[in-house]
């Protein structure tokens, strides 16, 4: 392809900020999750930096145990109603909402997204998710969450309805909307839809799984793939090559946008970054040592981990129980942990710059905070050194863009807009301004042709 | 018959031109709130009997009103026969919260065989159990509503305390039609409750709604709050109100609305004889022109329940903060043991 490749942003929303503890840090809203002007003034920062979108995810169900491991997943508004005032405040920068067909129906997803591409103007996108939680079958009468070769059953056939309702729904001028008769295995539709054609036409899809079906789907039918966390580099420039290869296979190698999650903790110079990072840290809520059992919740988006030095001593497989967390580990106990204890202990230097020996020694509290699996990726530096791993995993091929994931709100989304977009608009790496008013302009993508039913 | 009792107004925006570019709708909106207006009401039908594309999904369109507003109530639609007690409880209960307390939910449940026939899937067809499901949605919706006890979202930073788990409870129903875990995962609305309307004629909803909309002042469970719906035709005379109404095909007072036809002092006259006997009047417009007619010449001179327009949908229709049914339990519970 001889199309400039051009990097793309995202900003993930989670009210608490996506560090357990980022809704306690001093510059954090602790109540954004129910205070909607914040929420409109977070998305106008993005859209003043020019991001291609606001991120919301979304979740079915609720568990009052993940307060200190995982508090963004415990409760939010219901997205689209969030989408909606951020489309009333907001002229440019996309939307994207998550609605999880396997406990909805084609007509329902295909209207609600229609409508809110019309009062945004052309800036919505589904995040297409079959669901993680378990518990969310509870919610809506069924005993058990499906498996997942069910569940992406399910979505297909809801996306092959839901694309027909659009594409036979009524045009521009407000007529002509059709009939579709589906007759599938799972659902039977008449239509048409009521709510006339998205302004984009399809509105912007965008994928997130990690199972082959997942991939798959990702790959014919998404045009962003919302990448989740990766043990390695190596895995992370194999799920990138693999979803490019698949869509190649389906011919539409150069319409797949792979958007990785990333942690930045930026501050204008490295040292005043690792403090911030430190003090994100430094907020987390530890669990009674007596707790045994280091998962709260297992599978997916929700799982949260007990955070306590019984877990870091499993982990790490050195006896940490009774530490001070603020005081230095002995080298010694550093050289005798497990291999996966290596693992991240090379993390923690890579984030903090603290090593085992040398001026900066690893503390106790850095082996406790290091237990969770992260989110995401997550870099600590100033704005250069930000800017550069971006650049790099972008010209690596290991993403096209990213969706970041501000550890605290308001916080760490100003500092992402204020001191890494400039320097990666200086590096002319990302856009200076919109190119459209639509979410389909910002990806480089045309409204695809109607096809009839 | 309290000759100084006011009335709560509502418009019902749909079916009088009143759905074109969205940004008609929020003009409409403003022009209502800044006109004193109590409350929107938005219709809601996913299905279509024509070629013609109809207004955005009310659950999308009453948020977006909102972010616009800072007064006026919102009822959005939803019916029992095509959401799931769970979407539909978070929906209006966010609604509440983005719009601090104005949201209201009009309750319908069918039958509607063209909207049936676009929301089969495995396991669910709403003509079958529609009436069994109608009769359990509002109490379940009120359920999910009150799993979070007001204080349960604490967030408090000196403490690391997020939330007060003794106050979010599962509600574990379990009914003929419908089975609901629990608990939601959005906190209590701040009005408790917000409004559930439903149509007094509309059985299996009726008993449980907190306002019902009548179309004869002297129908419907007289001890219980009620709106009349109304359709106006405000002329500049009598006869040019006539010439109005006839034009729209004479449309006749009945069961689910009255019809009323006059010049302004006439149709204040009539609305106002109203006053005593229900809580306010849903004005359901046939054309565009008798929005503003009637905002100007007739609104003013009616007298209202809240005439400052201040507080939560329900302080503007006279109702408490709804109490929380679960909390109660849970500190019965408590005595007993
Ligand atoms: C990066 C990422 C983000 C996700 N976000 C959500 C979400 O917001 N809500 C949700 O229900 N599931 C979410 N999921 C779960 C997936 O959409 C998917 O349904 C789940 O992982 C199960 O499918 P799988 O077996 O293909 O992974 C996310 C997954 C990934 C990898």
């Amino acid at each position: 392809m001889s199309v400039q490749r051009t990097l793309h942003l995202g900003l993930m929303f989670w009210a608490t900020g996506t560090h357990a503890a980022g809704w306690r840090h001093p510059d954090a809203r602790a109540d954004a999750a129910y205070d909607i002007r914040l929420i409109q003034e977070v998305s106008q920062a993005a859209e003043r930096a020019k991001l291609d979108f606001v991120f919301l995810g979304d979740r079915l169900a609720t568990d009052p145990a993940l307060q200190h491991s995982n508090p963004a997943q415990i409760s939010r508004l219901e997205p689209f109603t969030t989408a909606a005032a951020i489309a009333a405040a907001t002229s440019h920068v996309g939307i994207v909402v998550t609605a999880n067909p396997t406990y909805s129906d084609p007509y329902s997803i295909a209207r609600l997204l229609a409508s809110l591409d019309h009062l945004d103007g052309g800036r919505t996108a589904w995040n297409l998710v079959t669901g993680a939680d378990a518990a969310a079958a509870l919610n809506f009468g069924r005993d058990a969450h499906w498996d997942t070769g069910k569940r992406y059953d399910w979505a297909e056939e809801t996306l092959r309805v839901v694309r027909a309702l659009w594409d036979n729904a009524p045009g521009p001028d407000g007529r002509g909307g059709r009939p579709i008769h589906h007759r599938g295995t799972y659902f039977s539709v008449d239509g048409p839809l009521d709510v006339g054609a998205p302004p984009q036409g399809q509105v912007v899809l965008l994928s997130a799984g990690t199972s082959d079906r997942s991939r798959d789907l990702g790959a014919r039918e998404a045009d962003m793939v919302f990448a989740g966390p990766q043990p390695t580099l190596a895995a992370r420039r194999e799920f990138y090559a693999d979803i490019k290869a698949r869509a190649a296979r389906y011919g539409r190698a150069d319409q797949v946008t792979v958007l990785p999650g990333l942690t930045p903790v930026v501050a204008p110079t490295t040292e005043e970054a690792v403090a911030r990072y430190d003090e994100l840290n430094s907020l987390l809520v530890l669990a009674p040592e007596e707790e045994v059992g280091e998962l709260v919740r297992a599978g997916g988006i929700g799982e949260g981990y007990r955070l306590s030095r019984t877990s870091a001593s499993r982990l790490f497989g050195v006896d940490l129980r009774g530490c001070d967390l603020t005081a230095q580990v002995p080298a010694e106990t550093l050289a005798a942990v497990s291999e996966e204890g290596r693992r991240r202990l090379a993390e923690i230097t890579r984030l903090t710059r603290r090593t085992a020996t040398g001026p900066h020694r690893i503390t106790y509290g850095d082996l406790v905070y290091a237990t969770p699996t992260q989110l995401s990726h997550t870099v600590v530096g100033d704005p250069y050194e930000v800017a550069d791993m971006i650049q790099e995993w972008f010209e690596e091929r290991l993403a096209d863009g990213f969706n970041i994931y501000p550890s605290s709100v308001p916080g760490s989304v100003t500092d992402f807009v204020d001191l890494v977009v400039p320097e990666l608009q200086r590096r002319g790496l990302f856009r200076k301004d919109y190119q459209g008013t639509t979410l389909r302009e910002h990806l480089g993508l045309a409204v695809p042709p109607r096809r009839s039913a | 018959m309290t000759g100084d009792a006011g009335l709560a107004i509502g418009y019902e925006l749909q079916g009088a031109g009143l759905t074109g570019p969205p940004g008609v709708l929020v003009a409409t909106a403003r022009a209502a709130e800044a006109a004193g207006v109590d409350y929107l009401v938005f219709p809601d039908r996913p299905a279509t009997a024509t070629d013609s594309a109809g207004p955005p999904a009310a659950a999308v369109v009453a948020p977006w009103i909102a972010a616009q507003t800072s007064r006026i109530g919102l009822v959005t639609t939803g019916s029992t026969a095509y959401h799931e007690p769970y979407h539909l409880a978070r929906m209006v209960a966010s609604l509440d919260h983005v719009s601090a307390g104005r949201a209201g939910w009009q309750v319908v449940t069918g039958p509607d065989d063209l909207a049936d026939a676009n929301h089969r899937r495995e396991g669910v067809d709403p003509a079958a159990h529609r009436e069994a499901r109608a009769a359990e949605f509002v109490g379940v919706v009120r359920d999910l509503w009150d799993s979070w006890e007001d204080g349960a979202f604490v967030p408090d930073k000196a403490s690391g305390r997020f939330i007060d788990g003794s106050r979010i409870h599962a509600i574990d129903h379990a009914g003929p039609a419908l089975r609901v875990r629990g608990p939601l995962n959005v906190a209590r609305p701040p009005q408790g409750h917000p409004v559930v309307f439903a149509s007094a004629a509309d059985a299996p909803v009726a008993s449980t709604a907190d306002v019902l909309t009548v179309g004869d002042p002297e129908s419907g469970d007289a001890g219980r709050p009620r709106v009349l719906a109304v359709v106006p035709f405000v002329g500049r005379t009598g006869a040019h109100a006539a010439e109005l109404h006839a034009r729209a095909g004479a449309p006749r007072s009945d069961h689910e609305r009255a019809v009323v036809v006059g010049d302004p002092d006439e149709v204040v006259g009539q609305l106002s004889s109203w006053a005593g006997s229900v809580t306010g009047l849903t004005l359901r417009f046939r054309d565009p022109s008798q929005v503003a007619v009637f905002t100007d010449e007739v609104l003013p001179r009616l007298r209202r329940v809240r005439p400052d327009g201040a507080g939560t949908l329900r302080d503007r229709l006279g109702l408490p903060r709804a109490a929380n049914r679960l909390a109660v339990q849970t500190a019965t519970a408590v005595e007993r043991s």
